[in-house]
């Protein structure tokens, strides 16, 4: 008898507990159906911008945890001409991309060159940012000029990433001297410990990193014949034309009155042309 | 669903190297975290019935075992790999200032094997720990009785320990160790973070280079699950050989 009602009271605390989780787990689902519903009516939908914080000054965190940088700047400018409204939400880069595709996030800026294969999978806006692949060595290497020299040496990247693909492409896909990492910062940590001799990421993020860590001793090599230029751009996911035409008027719009010069002196200092 | 497994075959090498490593830097770490249990594990139960000794047992060999233990179960592999990468061994290992190794070969070290050493000795101290406390709970499940009948047929305890407690302990030991050895398996794709070429680093340079999961991801975990499964046969095997007969 004691046996069987000690058996029956554990069973309904087991179902209490599991009514409880079934019970917080629905609402949620329920909420996200109705959402991507909604902004067809509704003027003020917040889009949910994806962004990998941890590429200075394109974007990074203050001490306040909050998302700042270039990319924020530019965006929230679009947004302001475009009438939208936008959240910038720190997203890690592996599998950002995928969070466009799975509605996670509506839109991505991240630094994210466009390329033909990233295309295929998601839409663009018009560029907003011209870089280039920049190499950083570690102190007292000589013997690094060329991308070139970079065969047989150990090179830091950060995984799928243009500077990945540039090196691959060099060194060959499955060279055990590309070390990969999850972040640029990560690699260039690795550039200084002297794990890796050089380090291939686009020169905003490289330059940023060796003026705030000016002792480091590391020092930069351009090799413009090698590197041809990237553009950035807003990614959207693939067939939102809406937005993305959103995105574009309101680029145009800050690129014409000076609002995307303004963003720019204060981020990298000299004028750009156009 | 359309599977694209030609990202694999043309990745294939990393994939292969990856296992190679993934398999051998566990096994190394697997060994040498068993030394260190089998000592930290003793370490623990030092003790001293009277004399200058007891004090000297408690606090100068027993309360390091169990802050080494308490500190390294205590925080998370993940952050215990990073550091030991990019704070530890940096300051032992330098090409200009290192206090282990200096010049040129650290320089050499690093560049070829500085993954490798971080990632071993971070997965080497966190299975010791967890194997110490295994070891540790092997001995003390031996009847007390057996280390009173070899102290009084003349051994000291650490002929008793050698001869007749640790071989008894060992076979108990069998299953949770070879539990250890799966989970350090698994956990040794954290070392992917600093960049060592293993199994899960293969599936993230896949996962970069085409945005596609299901199948990098889907490939590395068949071969985790591979050689788990090798891990398991070999426990299986080594808890029949160290059988009680007579039973």
């Amino acid at each position: 008898m004691e046996f069987s009602r000690r058996k029956l009271l554990m069973a309904l605390v087991a179902s209490a507990f599991v009514a409880a989780c079934g019970k917080s787990a629905e609402p949620k689902p329920a909420d996200n159906a109705a959402a991507p519903a909604a902004p067809a009516a509704t003027e003020t939908r917040t889009y949910v911008v994806g962004t990998d914080a941890a590429y200075a000054p394109f974007e990074f965190e203050n001490e306040k945890k909050e998302v700042q940088g270039f990319d924020i700047d530019v965006l929230s400018a679009i947004a302001e001409k475009a009438g939208i409204q936008v959240k910038f939400v720190n997203t890690p880069w592996e599998g950002i991309f995928a969070t466009l595709d799975q509605g996670d996030r509506d839109i991505v800026i991240s630094a994210v060159t466009i390329t033909d294969e990233r295309k295929q999978s998601m839409d663009f806006t018009e560029p907003y940012f011209e870089a280039r692949q920049l190499i950083a060595v570690g102190k007292g290497v000589t013997d690094i000029k060329t991308f070139n020299d970079l065969k047989g040496k150990k090179v830091g990247v950060q995984t799928g990433t243009t500077g990945d693909e540039v090196v691959q492409k060099l060194l060959g896909k499955t060279s055990e001297d590309i070390k990969r990492f999850e972040s640029t910062p990560l690699a260039m940590k690795e550039l200084e410990s002297g794990g890796v001799q050089a380090v291939v990421a686009d020169n905003g993020v490289v330059i940023n990193y060796l003026q705030n860590n000016a002792n480091a001793g590391l020092s930069l090599i351009e090799d413009n014949q090698s590197f041809s230029p990237e553009f950035y751009g807003i990614a959207v996911k693939k067939g939102n034309a809406e937005l993305l035409g959103k995105l574009n008027e309101g680029l145009k719009a800050i690129k014409a009155d000076g609002t995307y010069d303004k963003i720019y002196a204060k981020w990298f200092g000299e004028k750009k042309a156009g | 669903m359309d599977f694209r497994w030609a990202m694999i075959i043309e990745y294939m090498p990393l994939f292969i190297n990856g296992l190679k490593m993934t398999l051998m830097i566990t096994l190394i770490a697997v060994f040498f975290g068993t030394l260190i249990g089998l000592l930290m594990g003793m370490a623990r139960l030092a003790d001293a019935k009277h004399g200058a000794q007891r004090y000297l047992l408690r606090f100068g060999v027993r309360l390091p075992a169990a802050a080494y233990v308490t500190f390294f179960r205590g925080t998370p592999l993940f952050v215990q790999i990073l550091l030991i990468h990019f704070a530890l061994m940096p300051m032992l290992v330098h090409p200009v200032d290192g206090l282990l190794i200096a010049g040129d070969s650290a320089r050499e070290l690093r560049q070829n094997y500085g993954a490798f050493l971080s990632g071993l000795l971070a997965l080497t101290l966190n299975a010791g720990a967890y194997i110490t406390e295994i070891f540790r709970a092997g001995i003390q499940s031996i009847d007390k009785g057996q280390m009173e009948a070899a102290r009084s047929l003349g051994m000291s305890y650490g002929q008793a320990m050698k001869e007749i407690i640790i071989p008894q302990a060992f076979r108990r030991m069998l299953p949770p160790l070879g539990n250890e050895a799966i989970m350090l398996l698994k956990d040794s794709s954290l070392v992917s973070a600093i960049g060592l070429a293993e199994l899960a680093f293969a599936a993230r340079t896949v996962a970069g280079v085409y945005s596609r999961y299901w199948e990098p991801y889907l490939t590395i975990s068949f071969l985790y699950l591979g050689l788990t499964l090798l891990l398991a046969w070999g426990v299986a095997a080594l808890e029949k050989k160290y059988q009680m007969k007579s039973r």
